[in-house]
């Protein structure tokens, strides 16, 4: 049985800008899976942070 | 500082503290593809959890995020029982300990509406994604409204 949503306009609006090729791979992964990506992406974003932080302090000096 | 969400959830659950994800990391369990930086758990306000809480994330030296450097606090068993929501930053990253969350009440209101998630090689509680969308949706935060369209989207996608 499918789970009644109220249909918000403004929620639908934002829906038709999700991505939902995102979200179809993200369906075909077990759950442990999904939190081992978010843990990658994480580390990756981390990273990144870290980077543009040396570069700003390069770019000060 | 993003939380370590391979260390903290299995600490909580080796610690024996009764909690149930909610929030982001519970939204990407449930295929969600936004990143978050924190781990949101609504906590069993029992004299027991209290103390299990307090004894394992001491180690941690929890601090209320935002505050001010300098502050008298700790996270004991008064702080605990005084206390209901916590926005805390620890040495594992960001953790929210909440009592109670608006359109879902406490650790026992939300019991019926969570299942179990195994990962890192430990099991715990997750809110389900009805009632995911439905906390999310009381919270009631203009920065919720992609979430919630993609919490829904999902909904969905999976009853397709």
């Amino acid at each position: 049985m499918k789970t009644r949503i109220y249909r918000d306009p403004v929620i639908e609006a934002y829906k038709r800008d999700v991505d939902r090729t995102l979200l179809r791979e993200n369906l075909k992964l077990t759950p442990a899976q999904r939190l081992e990506k978010l843990v990658s992406f994480s580390s990756f974003a981390a990273e990144l942070r870290r980077a543009g932080q040396r570069a700003r302090l390069a770019k000060k000096r | 500082m993003s939380a370590q969400f391979d260390k903290l959830l299995p600490l909580l659950v080796n610690g024996g503290i009764e909690f149930i994800l909610i929030g982001g990391v519970a939204g990407n369990i449930h295929g969600s593809a936004r990143l978050t930086f924190d781990v949101d758990v609504v906590y069993n306000r029992s004299k027991a959890n209290f103390e299990k809480i307090s004894e394992l994330l001491q180690p941690l030296t929890p601090y209320l995020r935002g505050a001010p450097p300098g502050l008298p606090f700790k996270l004991d068993l008064p702080t605990l029982r005084n206390g209901l929501n916590f926005t805390l930053t620890t040495k594992l990253g960001d953790l929210d300990l909440l009592g109670e969350v608006v359109g879902g009440g406490t650790y026992k209101e939300l019991l019926p509406h969570t299942f179990t998630v195994e990962a890192f090689g430990v099991k715990f509680k997750c809110v389900d994604l009805p009632t995911l969308i439905k906390l999310k949706t009381a919270a009631g935060r203009p920065k919720d409204l992609e979430s919630i369209a993609e919490l829904q989207a999902l909904l969905e996608e999976s009853e397709r």
